[in-house]
């Protein structure tokens, strides 16, 4: 099978700090795939590397054989950790932008995605509460049939039920043939969607493997295996 | 980069027309006011100087407001959806500066109109516009002059606006995780001197100038004995003993070509420099 994601040797370093040392990963095509970390382990600044909104110090990274760029950018459905959509917007208005700039937007889904969370596209963005934004981002995310899904902890900070619709709503909406990155410190919710799973800590890379073989192996749950390795 | 532009537009149009309104308002205040008055009073004074003040103060605001869209892409959650849209730097950048001049074209035509109509119909005297024309027609209006002026008004517009965008990335990328307000601004004097000082640098070692009204060529002493020397943004215009507008050849495609690697290095800095 081949890699959606080819990472060699890339190091970012913010000032004196060093975000990610030296990683190398290879993610494979087909497959959904958790970053686990606690706040600081370089989560989120890999997922920017890989979306464009950052530059790497050092090293490689392809997405679908592609440098990031264009066309990596027009592959890649991403979920931000924030409100990313412009204040003015009513919902309509994110659907149109979606339409207008990326081809593989699926209409029918997002109506479908909308209905499901119910949410209305003539509500004002400026007007959302922290789920619904969450809710409203995701479905836009998601309806569109990207080659890779990369969703930036997209259940933080939401309360139980709308974790339970965005949950069911990425179970239900996943393509089989994309790949999908999500990264989340909140094991036990999302532990299940994982075929594999990463664990990272301090910018390197300290357990990776098959979802189900680690927890043969160790004989526990992932949330338990990682509040081994991060509970100390 | 079309799409870009129509969403730069439908987000910003409201205060732009919102600007319009209360400017056009207060105008009519102005002109109303002064056209039915003889004599001055306090009333009318606080008025008139109130309302002149709002006039500059939104002036400054919406020029804030429209270069400082650009900031926002830079230090604004919304950049994690500009920035990740399949566009290249140039295309954001080409969109913003192209959405940022129709609204000043705009609220500068208008304003303009408005005022000469205002102007008009509430003028002591009847005039009417077919006889104004012919007025300014029989005043021999210098028009080569006059339209070379606007072109080289524009250029240097567009210019200044896209070294304000280049310096605003520049200041992103110095301090990459600090919002220093203003900074850009003092990037902008500093290249805005550079690039001046070289411009007359230009003049001096290259004075090939065209005139104007003549459309000679040659080198400024050759045209004319006594120039007077103006320079602004984009070159260096110099008025000849005869009246006759001289313009610098080298200094305005080095202008011209200064905008250009302007444009592509703040667009080079958006799609390859910029942490967000």
């Amino acid at each position: 099978m081949n890699n959606i994601i080819e990472i060699k040797n890339l190091t970012k370093n913010y000032f004196n700090k060093r975000a990610l040392d030296n990683l190398n990963l290879d993610i494979e095509s087909g497959k959904v795939v958790g970053i686990l970390g606690p706040n600081g382990s370089g989560k989120t600044t890999l997922i920017k590397i890989l979306t464009g909104l950052l530059r790497q110090t050092k090293g490689e990274i392809t997405v679908d054989g592609h440098e990031v760029g264009i066309y990596t950018k027009s592959i890649v459905s991403y979920l931000p950790d924030r409100n990313f959509l412009y204040n003015w917007m009513k919902i309509e208005d994110a659907f149109q932008l979606y339409k207008d700039f990326y081809a593989d937007f699926d209409e029918k889904k997002f109506e479908a995605l909308l209905d499901f969370m119910k949410l209305d596209k003539s509500m004002k963005i400026e007007s959302l509460s922290k789920g619904m934004h969450e809710k409203l981002n995701l479905s836009l995310v998601l309806s569109r049939n990207a080659k890779l899904y990369v969703l930036d902890e997209p259940i933080a900070g939401v309360d139980p039920v709308a974790r339970d619709q965005i949950l069911d709503a990425i179970i239900n909406n996943y393509n089989e043939n994309s790949s999908m990155i999500i990264t989340t410190h909140l094991v036990r919710d999302m532990e299940n969607l994982f075929d594999d799973v990463i664990f990272l800590k301090d910018g390197e890379v300290v357990l990776q493997g098959s979802a189900e073989a680690l927890r043969e192996e160790k004989g526990k749950q992932i949330d338990d295996i990682y509040k081994e390795i991060f509970g100390e | 980069m079309g799409k870009l532009i129509k969403y730069e537009i439908k987000g910003t149009y409201r205060y732009i027309l919102g600007v319009l309104a209360l400017v056009l308002i207060l105008t009519t205040g102005i002109y109303a006011y002064i056209s039915n008055t003889n004599e001055g009073s306090a009333f009318g004074a606080t008025f008139i100087g109130l309302s002149v003040l709002v006039i500059f103060g939104t002036a400054l605001s919406t020029f804030l407001y429209i270069v400082g869209s650009f900031r926002k892409e830079l230090y604004d959650d919304r950049g994690y959806l500009t920035f990740t849209l399949p566009l290249t730097g140039n295309q954001i950048v080409g969109a913003k500066l192209i959405v940022s001049l129709m609204w000043f074209a705009i609220l500068g035509i208008v304003i303009a109109v408005y005022n000469i109509i205002m102007a008009l119909s509430f003028s002591p005297v009847e005039l009417n516009i077919s006889e104004l024309f012919s007025m300014i027609k029989n005043m021999g209006i210098p028009y080569k002059e006059f339209i070379i002026v606007a072109i080289t008004g524009i250029i240097s517009g567009v210019t200044t606006l896209i070294l304000i965008y280049l310096s605003m990335a520049l200041s992103r990328v110095t301090f990459r995780n600090k919002k220093i307000g203003g900074f850009w601004f003092i990037i902008f004097l500093v290249l805005s001197a550079l690039i001046t000082y070289s411009q007359v640098k230009i003049a001096q070692f290259l004075p090939y100038y065209i005139d104007i009204s003549t459309f000679k060529v040659g080198s400024g002493y050759m045209l004319s004995n006594n120039f007077y020397i103006s320079t602004n943004e984009n070159g260096i215009i110099m008025s000849g003993d005869f009246g006759n507008m001289l313009f610098n050849i080298p200094s305005f495609i080095y202008s011209i070509l200064m905008g250009v690697l302007t444009f592509l290095g703040t667009g080079y800095l958006i799609e390859n420099k910029i942490d967000l």
